[in-house]
């Protein structure tokens, strides 16, 4: 018989690939609030703010980010909601 | 009295003409001048979609200004931006607390405007790339 508590050490293990913060790699990033281009990466295709255990960014990005995007948002770069995008 | 750097990024109405759009940039650096303020760049973007209508508009005129000023000029900045029909959004913000148009100008030769379609244009065929090498 297989112990359960086995199993769910060896799922554990499953190797995950470090995230590091895109900011912090690139020094040059900067965080703008005009730049949605950068911004979209961040955001869900509903147009969530992405939580920092996906992205991997740093603690200090994050919240900046979180400014720009809603700063983006205001200014109708980004979407608040998928459901006001402009369909052609 | 001390400037500060700012930064006031409008949207204007798709409908205004070339003439209607530059004068309302004018406005904007009358009114800095006169406060004892300094322009450092006005960056007026291409006619483009936005991301939910606004006013019944898809699209608009997005113009970036910086500038050195007072903290007064701001509250007469903000008050004519919102007299104005055309603005349809503007935000006001303070990049920093000192103003040295020196120093600015210098950093502003090494970056380059970020260009939109080429962007998009190389992003789609790099995805597809990926697809013919799976």
């Amino acid at each position: 018989m297989q112990n359960p508590r086995n199993n769910r050490t060896r799922r554990r293990r499953i190797y995950v690939r470090r995230k590091v913060c895109r900011f912090c790699a690139d020094k040059s990033m900067a965080i703008d609030y005009k730049d949605c281009r950068t911004l979209r990466h961040f955001i869900t295709e509903r147009g969530k703010i992405l939580p920092r255990r996906i992205t991997g960014t740093c603690a200090k990005h994050q919240r900046r980010l979180t400014t720009a995007i809603k700063q983006a948002r205001i200014m109708a770069l980004l979407p608040f909601t998928s459901g006001h995008i402009i369909k052609d | 009295m001390k400037l500060r750097h700012y930064e006031t990024f409008y949207l204007l109405h798709p409908d205004l003409s070339d003439e209607e759009r530059t004068s309302i940039s004018e406005q904007l650096q009358q009114i800095v001048t006169k406060g004892n303020g300094e322009i450092v760049k006005i960056n007026p973007w291409p006619l483009q979609k936005l991301a939910y209508r606004v006013q019944k508009q898809t699209q608009g005129y997005y113009v970036v200004t910086e500038y050195g000023a007072l903290a007064e000029s701001i509250s007469e900045i903000t008050r004519r931006l919102r007299l104005n029909e055309g603005v349809m959004k503007f935000v006001t913000t303070k990049l920093s607390n000192k103003f040295d148009a020196e120093a600015l100008a210098k950093a502003r030769n090494e970056s380059a405007p970020p260009v939109e379609t080429v962007e998009e244009v190389s992003d789609s065929t790099q995805s597809t790339e990926k697809r013919e090498e799976e």
